[in-house]
C-alpha cells in the first residue's frame, strides 16, 4: 500500500533551560512570563549572571535600576555581572 | 506558595486577614523551643508597598505582646538590616520571618534597646522611615 502524504502539522514545545524552575524576584515559573508581561517567550527572555544565578531579564533589570551604591545579584548578593 | 506549605517551626499566615486585603499580611509566630522566647506568641504585620518585590515590606510587631528583645522596640520596630538596606527581592515572607526567629532565638538576655523611650516618642509610624544604624550583630 502506498501513502501519500498531503500536507502535515508540525507541533513543538520549548523551555528554557535553567537551574532554577521559578525566577527568584518575580516567583513566576522561567516557563511563564514576568508579572509586567503577558506571553512567555523571546520577548521576556532569562539572563544569567557571572554568578550564575538567572532571572526574567525585565526583573532583574529593574532591581538593578533601583539599586543606586552597589549592583548585586539578589540572591547572593555579589557584585552583578552579566554573563557574556 | 511556600510559606503556607512549608512554613519555619510556629509561623503561620492568617488567611483571612490577607484575603480581606492582599496588601497587609499578619503573621503568628511562635517562639523556638528551647530559647528565651520559648511559649510565648507574637504577631508580626506586614505591608507591601505597589514596588515591592523591589521595595521591603514594612515589618512590625503588633498586638498585646512585643518580644522584650534588644533589637525590637515597644512599639513593635525591628531594628534588623534586611528590612531596608540590605533588603533584596529574592527574600520572600517565609525568609523574613525566619530571619526574626533566628534573631530572637539567639538572644542572651531580655531587654529593650537602650534608646527605646526616646525612638518610640520621635519616630514616625513607619519603621522604614528611621534611619537605622545596624551595628550590632551579636544578637
Amino acid at each position: 500500500m502506498k501513502v501519500r502524504i498531503k500536507g502535515w502539522t508540525g507541533v513543538a514545545t520549548w523551555r528554557w533551560v535553567a537551574n532554577d524552575d521559578s525566577c527568584g524576584i518575580c516567583r513566576m515559573p522561567f516557563d511563564g512570563c514576568c508579572s509586567d508581561c503577558r506571553l512567555p517567550g523571546d520577548d521576556c527572555p532569562l539572563v544569567w549572571g557571572c554568578c550564575s544565578h538567572c532571572f526574567h531579564i525585565h526583573c532583574i533589570m529593574k532591581w538593578l535600576q533601583s539599586q543606586q551604591l552597589h549592583q548585586q545579584c539578589p540572591m547572593c548578593r555579589q557584585e552583578w555581572k552579566f554573563k557574556e | 506558595m511556600s510559606l503556607l506549605k512549608e512554613p519555619p517551626p510556629g509561623v503561620t499566615v492568617d488567611v483571612d486577614q490577607a484575603h480581606t486585603k492582599l496588601t497587609e499580611w499578619v503573621v503568628h509566630m511562635e517562639g523556638a523551643s528551647g530559647t528565651l522566647y520559648e511559649g510565648e506568641k507574637f504577631q508580626l504585620q506586614f505591608k507591601f508597598s505597589p514596588k515591592y518585590p523591589f521595595d521591603s515590606p514594612e515589618v512590625i510587631f503588633v498586638g498585646e505582646h512585643i518580644p522584650i528583645h534588644p533589637h525590637i522596640y515597644s512599639n513593635g520596630h525591628i531594628c534588623l538590616s534586611i528590612l531596608t538596606e540590605d533588603w533584596s527581592p529574592a527574600l520572600s515572607v517565609q525568609a523574613i520571618c525566619l530571619s526574626i526567629i533566628s534573631m530572637l532565638s539567639s538572644c542572651k538576655e531580655k531587654k529593650r534597646p537602650p534608646d527605646n523611650s526616646y525612638y518610640v516618642k520621635t519616630c514616625s509610624a513607619n519603621p522604614k522611615k528611621t534611619k537605622w544604624w545596624y551595628h550590632d550583630d551579636t544578637v
